[in-house]
């Protein structure tokens, strides 16, 4: 029987994967690309939010990095509720936010090893090089992925793979080793190099760091989810509906069990309208202002407090009373307040 | 109505227009669903249809007009053109023979 030639390459667009692609391609190596989709991409927010500021879209990396080198490519949707188990609970820890990056890359893997083996690959490969992130791509680490995804020896970093011990794909030949290379360390200089030697022209940049999970201000408004259904005396749990949440508007804690979503622009405005469902709609009635949702069970001085919030980011913010409608359903009250004028109070809610 | 420029090697220039696009075999509605979501359900759609056969892919997200035309050059598919139409855009791909 012939030996399989095909392998599983996991892209994210950038440079380092876009060039262990061209270096596996080029090893007449039939090669199918994933990208996962965990629903923290910071540049797919962006484009939900209607591009850049000066009114561009970014464009989709792993796609452009696919077609640059004509390979096929899927898309996997990991943003389902194991992959917000595995982030709420990570056997191997947070990095210095709320990116369990060890975890995510395992639980990615064992995705892509599913994937190998519905294909008939013969092995999985990335763009990972050896010494570049301090928690994901450290020795110890690279091995503990390997190991706990279950492609032990399945899994070719062809950035790196003469600084770590052969692969089986390595050792049957079927990757020949000596045309992957040593590079370590967190320096672009090599792949800038070896970019211009394959004729690899676009990448973006700066390079990496696209998920929402290694921001600061994300990861505060995070751990508050968890925080405060924990406080609530719910289970520390985290679900799809949060995750376009935590990524749009100002957010204000009120209670433990009341928060508070301010939207900033029109586009997060129209955002917020699709998650009113279960939430408390608020908007300023006579005069322009922001929509905003409370999420959770607020007690009366809660919600006309969240209504003076509201009033303060309007054009109402000046006016000695403003009217905001609050919805909930069928159900729609007024509270005529007014604006909230202690910015140092508003501070000590804000969250991120 | 705009076209958005066609993938290398298609239809070429602003000249063909949606009313010129062939009849698809299978139209796909995505309104609503954002990047990458669209052409998730555009993968799932092609797989089903026979070789030379069009497909409508229907979306409200804008970034189809330069995510589609990549996936077509990826995936060797043919990007006949996208078409914004009112509020949302219309995709036109052949699937190409393997």
């Amino acid at each position: 029987m012939e030996r399989p030639t095909k392998a599983i390459a996991m892209i994210s667009g950038g440079l380092d994967s876009t060039l262990a692609l061209a270096l596996v391609k080029a090893q007449g190596i039939e090669v199918k690309a994933i990208n996962f989709y965990t629903g923290f991409c910071i540049t797919e927010t962006q484009r939900r939010k209607g591009g850049r500021p000066d009114g561009t879209i970014p464009q989709n990396e792993a796609l452009r990095a696919a077609a640059d080198l004509e390979v096929d490519i899927e898309y996997v949707d990991l943003s389902e509720s194991g992959y917000l188990d595995m982030l709420v609970h990570p056997k191997y820890g947070y990095g210095a936010n709320a990116n369990p990056c060890v975890d995510c890359r395992i639980f990615m893997m064992r995705r892509a090893r599913e994937i190998m083996e519905a294909e008939g690959a013969a092995f999985v490969f990335t763009g990972e090089v050896l010494g570049q992130r301090p928690k994901s791509q450290r020795r110890d680490t690279l091995r503990i992925i390997e190991r706990d995804s279950g492609l032990d020896g399945r899994l070719l970093r062809p950035l790196s793979a003469k600084l770590l011990p052969p692969t089986i794909p390595e050792r049957e030949g079927i990757v020949d080793r000596e045309r992957l290379l040593d590079i370590s360390g967190r320096s672009r200089q090599r792949q800038m190099e070896l970019a211009r030697a394959l004729g690899v022209t676009d990448w973006p940049q700066p390079a990496g760091g696209c998920c929402y999970l290694t921001d600061e201000s994300f990861s505060k408004k995070f751990f508050d989810v968890l925080d405060a259904r924990e406080a609530a005396g719910e289970e520390r749990r985290i679900v799809r509906d949060d995750v376009v949440l935590l990524s749009t508007g100002r957010h204000f804690r009120l209670s433990p069990r009341a928060k508070l979503v301010v939207g900033r622009t029109e586009v997060e405005n129209a955002l917020l309208e699709h998650h009113v469902v279960g939430r408390a709609r608020l908007e300023a009635r006579d005069v322009l202002g922001p929509v905003a949702l409370v999420d959770g069970v607020p007690t009366w001085e809660e919600r006309v407090l969240a209504a003076r919030i509201v009033a303060r980011y309007g054009k109402g913010k000046d006016l000695p009373r403003v009217v905001v409608e609050w919805r909930e359903g069928d159900l729609v009250e007024s509270y005529e307040v007014e604006p909230e004028r202690d910015e140092a109070r508003i501070e000590r809610m804000r969250v991120g | 109505m705009r076209a958005c420029p066609p993938a290398e090697g298609s239809l070429k220039g602003d000249a063909v227009t949606l009313a010129a696009m062939p009849q698809p075999a299978e139209t796909i509605d995505t309104s609503g669903r954002l990047c990458p979501f669209p052409i998730v359900e555009t993968a799932k759609a092609v797989r089903r249809l026979a070789d030379g056969a069009v497909l409508l892919v229907i979306a409200t997200d804008p970034g189809i007009a330069i995510d589609m035309p990549m996936w077509c050059k990826a995936t060797r598919n043919e990007h006949l053109g996208t078409y914004q139409d009112g509020a949302a855009w219309k995709s036109f791909v052949r699937k190409g023979r393997r």
